[in-house]
């Protein structure tokens, strides 16, 4: 199984957390400034409240696959024709749950993806940046 | 003040054509007005979107008098633009704004920067999803897929009926863009994209056009078609913005055709059990059989062996996407569904004809927002 190369773009800043989060083998997940609840993905605007910024906490790092797809062909700009096969699960954090962070299956040769299979979260190196990944649990 | 759509014409639908979008447009325009038995000077109100050339362009290059009535619609992407026109038409048509009003849509699927260019453009996709290679309408429609499957079921062979019925309606209609017959052989050859999606579980790339005339139904019975009335059309969206809306819904593959559907059987006084055949959005096959249980006819989780018993197919009980639909037919997201309910109630499609059709529903996605038509032959 390979593993997807691609720029991350940050059109937004308050999105940086979940990188900076990721370079520190960290999954850390956007949460509403007032309340404290998880808001993710971060949206543009926190409805209601243009002018507030989202904060950003720790997730579990256990948790489960919502869903997934085994990538064959990357329909990503560009040629990552060398990138393929890989899969990409749903990854719903134990303590935020309706939380869908989207990363790639590791450390599963033999494994079939399931929704429901019980993943632990691990920061990859790709580049110079860090991506999702998620490997099997126990 | 009941509206009827009295003229509907295409262009043909090419893997690449050679036209710009304002050509195609303009062709698909002049002939529904022809088939309405109007000219250019007779259309008065103009309702395009913002994917296509505005009223200003399609007008001129009609060789229109006069734009009295002019709209464009905003919803994304598929289908639910057909249906949110359908509703500026009938307002336009009952305030008495306009006459006759022409829709239009087209896509040219191969201009530069390719087909899912606009999904690049959103920040999350971009910051979240493309890094991790998930990109691209299969992709996100096949996380649905697998979900679905988890929650109801679904076997390969059940999923490949959906492309297969439509091949089938393909067959016999002479200008779907892929005719050639399928079975599951076939399928079986058609190349993986994303698990379990194959190419043949994913609309046609197109470039084409399609546009229809809605007129009030009273000047309708003196033109040229039996009238097909717009008995009903509803729209209904869930309000996740288009960044959010393929990974954070509680459910990935729910979307509002529930709700619409609901509405538009009220507003029409039917129910699925009277509906004669169906037009519904097929992007991909797992959204067919998401909507064909919405739309009613068959219980929900039980979409695809609806379309494995072949209850869709010719022959069927339900007849879905008579003329190959998006799949097998052509991509003009929305309007050529839209365009076939309106010719299988006028009749005379040959082959594919689906026999005493007098109520079609026509279920559309785009984005977050779904549309429910029914058509009537009065």
């Amino acid at each position: 199984m390979g593993i997807p190369n691609y720029a991350v773009h940050l059109d937004n800043p308050a999105m940086q957390g979940f990188y900076e989060g990721l370079a520190a083998g960290e999954l850390r997940i956007s949460i509403d400034p007032e309340s404290g609840n998880w808001l993710w993905y971060p949206p543009e605007v926190i409805p209601g409240r243009p002018d507030a910024v989202v904060g950003w906490k720790k997730a579990s790092h256990a948790g489960a696959a919502y869903s997934f797809t085994t990538i064959i062909r990357s329909l990503l700009p560009g040629d990552h024709s060398a990138e393929v096969p890989f899969t990409v699960v749903l990854f719903e954090p134990d303590d935020a749950p309706g939380v869908r962070v989207p990363g790639v299956l590791v450390e599963a040769d033999g494994v079939e993806p399931a929704c429901g299979m019980r993943l632990e979260f691990v920061a990859l190196p790709v580049g110079d940046h860090h991506i999702a990944g998620f490997r099997p649990a126990g | 003040m009941k509206v009827a759509i009295t003229g509907v014409g295409e262009t043909a639908f090419l893997r690449k054509g050679a036209q710009p979008l304002l050509h195609m447009v303009a062709e698909a325009g002049l002939k529904a007005i022809a088939d309405a038995g109007l000219t250019p000077a007779d259309i008065d109100g103009f309702i395009g979107n913002r994917n296509v050339p505005a009223s200003d362009d399609v007008g001129y290059a009609l060789g229109v008098k006069e734009r009295l009535f002019s709209a464009c619609t905003d919803v994304a992407g598929g289908a639910a633009p057909a249906g949110q026109a359908l509703l500026l038409a009938e307002m336009a048509i009952r305030a008495g704004l306009a006459k006759h009003v022409l829709v239009f849509y087209g896509i040219q699927s191969t201009r530069p920067g390719g087909v899912y260019s606009y999904h690049a453009r959103e920040p999350q996709k971009a910051a979240f999803e493309m890094p991790v290679g998930y990109f691209g309408q299969p992709a996100y429609f096949a996380a649905m897929a697998n979900r679905y499957a988890h929650d109801h079921g679904l076997s390969e062979e059940e999923l490949a009926s959906v492309s297969i019925t439509y091949r089938r309606w393909a067959e016999l209609t002479p200008s779907a863009q892929r005719r050639e017959p399928m079975d599951l052989e076939g399928y079986r050859r058609s190349p993986m994209i994303s698990t379990p999606l194959r190419a043949a579980d994913c609309c046609l790339t197109t470039d084409g056009a399609g546009a229809y005339i809605v007129s009030a139904v009273e000047r309708a019975r003196d033109m040229p078609h039996p009238v097909v009335e717009v008995a009903a059309v509803s729209m209904a969206m869930n309000n996740w913005p288009h960044g959010i809306v393929f990974t954070q819904k509680p459910n990935i593959y729910e979307v509002p055709g529930a709700e619409s559907a609901r509405r538009a059987y009220e507003q029409a006084q039917v129910s699925p059990d009277d509906i004669d055949l169906a037009q519904v959005y097929d992007g991909f096959s797992i959204s067919a059989i998401v909507q064909t249980e919405m739309l009613g006819l068959c219980e929900r989780g039980e979409g695809a062996r609806f379309y494995h018993r072949g209850d869709a197919a010719p022959g069927g009980r339900k007849p879905v996407n008579t003329s190959g639909g998006h799949m097998s037919g052509g991509y003009v997201p929305g309007i050529n569904l839209l365009i076939e309910g309106v010719r299988q109630l006028r009749g005379g499609e040959g082959a594919r004809q689906v026999p005493n059709a007098r109520l079609c529903a026509v279920a559309g996605l785009g984005g977050n927002s779904h549309s429910t038509t029914i058509l009537a032959r009065a």
